[in-house]
């Protein structure tokens, strides 16, 4: 079994990435597993066509671990892909990083960890032990950072490599960096920039996607680029996506970068 | 306004300032404490409670738990705390002290928000502790002291000296009381307010009304200061320790009150001969250092060593000093009883 993480700068694009990787991967043949780490619980809201699956964490806050079975919080979506969603607290209460420590426990005691490929999306940073749960305890082995060109989102995707190195040597499964995937924002030059980053930072650029209206239009119809548009340019670069996710065995662990030489990168490549 | 030199050891400066704060809370007679966090951190200071072999208490004290768990950690505690709270006014007391624990300080639960929100015929009162989160066990003590002198109504006219932050958790804590109680009688004082131990909340509201505060020790001078600067009121910084000592104990008692300290001071004097004279077997025998309470320990040991004429040794036993230093001439009187066991045996 695969297991592979996303994690990247919130509003980058992860989920979109997320259930287009999925959904694609499922047309290969794989059974296919995403589970949303994000207490907003809208990774799969996509692949479920628009509905709110119910989470882990409502059935854990409603009636306590005991008495959740795994038809409670696996939800069957679009191309048999199969849907979980950690969810968590509201905002501004209690700790949504041990409700994903709580809900890997509950999926792991349920065994719903299973199939060819688990799609782990994460939240945005690393900002407490919580999200890094994927990347520990042998979840996750493959991490992707997904990043435009934008600093901000090659700062947080840096963060998160340094969570990766502190993590790596972890374990009996250690985790590793699988690959950069960068989500385009349409700025000049950004695919050469995302490429550069990745290979200072010991890894590679394993997929650009570019920005393309039939993302937002897809998302409208709640549904994957993968279903609404399957002939598009966009799908295919997604189906090429799941590909190179599944050929990679290139997993590395990081060199995060001091923040004056990713400001310097960035710079490099600035074109106005 | 400190009358003496602070000495600076302190055998609290360890701990949780849950344990702390609670060692002060539960010591009101009228009120309950309730611990927000998981069960196990209520029952293990009940544990230490219970245990005690001195204790303000008539039967152990009520403390409960909002009995935090993994739900309430991920999805907040503050709703358990408001129903902790709800079952803690249905027994009728005077007050709600609410203290935290480290779990719900980590994750954030706005507790002085659950407290002010809560429409309650009593005073529900956030001590604003977070079990490791904020220091040690000394300043739990301090910051419930000092959350409780906020309690204090101005109209209460009962002048007198009020003793600060007993230790309640310490086996001779009523002896020493007594013993304080012996000195400030020799200038016609006695104690109006044990700030807190054993006291009820009308009690501490007349905190503020004190003349003078003896704080138990130096430890707690920021909850004297705090006194000091709102009502006006002259502190000591500390019971009295050695022999010396307790005479200037009753001299800056006396300079604070108006009293004259000669006269007690002479037979408090007599008082430490005649007690002396029961040791006279001790003499020439040898003393070890200190093993803690630093400087004033140390100076303890060397006073006692000259009055009775011990030599100071490495390898010899220490006077046993390992919880906290004696009070007043009673203190060393039962402190050398003690040594005296240990180095006959």
């Amino acid at each position: 079994m695969r297991q592979v993480a996303l994690y990247g700068k919130g509003g980058i694009g992860k989920s979109t990435t997320a259930a287009n990787l999925s959904a694609a991967l499922s047309f290969q043949g794989k059974s296919v597993l995403q589970i949303g780490c994000d207490p907003k619980r809208d990774s799969t809201r996509m692949l479920m066509h628009g509905d709110l699956i119910p989470t882990v964490m409502d059935l854990f806050r409603e009636q306590g671990e005991r008495g959740i079975r795994i038809e409670d919080v696996v939800f069957t979506g679009y191309s048999g892909v199969r849907c979980v969603e950690a969810g968590g607290p509201e905002p501004g209460i209690g700790c949504a990083g041990r409700g994903i420590i709580a809900t890997f426990q509950i999926l792991e005691r349920l065994g719903a960890l299973s199939g060819d490929v688990v799609v782990y999306d994460v939240l945005g940073d690393v900002v407490c032990g919580g999200f890094a749960m994927p990347m520990r305890e042998g979840y996750a082995e493959e991490i992707y950072l997904v990043t435009s060109g934008e600093l901000m989102s090659l700062y947080a995707a840096n963060n998160i490599a340094k969570a990766i190195t502190r993590l790596s040597g972890r374990g009996k499964r250690p985790c590793h960096l699988a690959g950069v995937i960068c989500n385009g924002r349409g700025m000049p030059g950004e695919e050469d920039l995302v490429r550069e980053f990745a290979s200072a930072i010991g890894s590679s650029l394993i997929c650009a996607i570019p920005r393309d209206r039939v993302v937002q239009i897809a998302e409208l119809h709640k549904r994957t680029v993968i279903e609404y548009s399957p002939e598009s340019a966009q799908a295919e670069v997604y189906r090429e996506l799941a590909k190179r996710v599944m050929a990679n065995d290139l997993f590395t662990i990081p060199s995060p970068l001091a923040i004056d030489a990713l400001e310097s990168l960035a710079l490099s490549h600035l074109q106005e | 306004m400190p009358l003496s030199p602070l000495p600076s050891a302190t055998c609290r400066n360890e701990g949780c300032t849950l344990t702390g704060a609670l060692s002060v809370t539960t010591a009101i007679r009228d009120a309950i404490s309730i611990v927000h966090g998981p069960p196990g951190c209520a029952h293990h200071t009940f544990s230490l409670f219970h245990g005690a072999q001195s204790s303000p208490w008539d039967e152990p004290p009520i403390i409960v738990s909002s009995g935090m768990g993994e739900r309430e950690v991920i999805f907040g505690g503050e709703d358990a705390l408001a129903a902790a709270i709800h079952l803690a006014v249905q027994r009728s007391p005077c007050a709600v002290m609410v203290l935290s624990t480290c779990v719900a300080a980590a994750i954030g639960d706005d507790i002085a928000a659950v407290c002010a929100d809560l429409e309650q015929e009593v005073p529900i009162v956030h001590v604003p502790c977070g079990g490791f989160l904020g220091g040690t066990f000394n300043d739990g003590v301090v910051v419930a002291l000092t959350t409780l002198t906020r309690l204090d109504k101005s109209d209460y006219p009962h002048p007198g000296i009020t003793l600060v932050g007993e230790k309640n958790l310490e086996y001779e804590a009523e002896s020493n009381y007594h013993e304080i109680c012996r000195l400030l009688h020799l200038l016609g004082h006695h104690v109006n307010l044990r700030f807190v131990r054993g006291a009820t909340m009308d009690d501490l509201m007349r905190i503020g009304s004190s003349s003078l505060n003896i704080l138990r020790e130096p430890a707690l001078t920021p909850v004297g200061e705090r006194l000091c600067k709102v009502h006006g009121t002259p502190y000591l910084p500390s019971f009295p320790v050695g022999l010396e000592g307790t005479l200037q104990f009753l001299r800056d008692i006396g300079e604070c009150t108006g009293r004259a300290a000669e006269g007690p001071v002479d037979q408090e004097m007599k008082g430490q001969r005649l007690m002396s004279e029961t040791f006279h077997d001790i003499t020439g025998r040898r003393v070890g250092p200190p093993r803690e309470g630093g400087e004033v320990a140390e100076a303890l040991t060397v006073e006692l060593a000259e009055t009775f004429d011990l030599a100071i040794h490495e390898t010899a036993p220490p006077f046993p000093m390992d919880g906290s230093l004696p009070v007043g001439t009673a203190g060393i009187s039962r402190l050398l009883h003690r040594w005296r066991r240990m180095v006959r045996a």
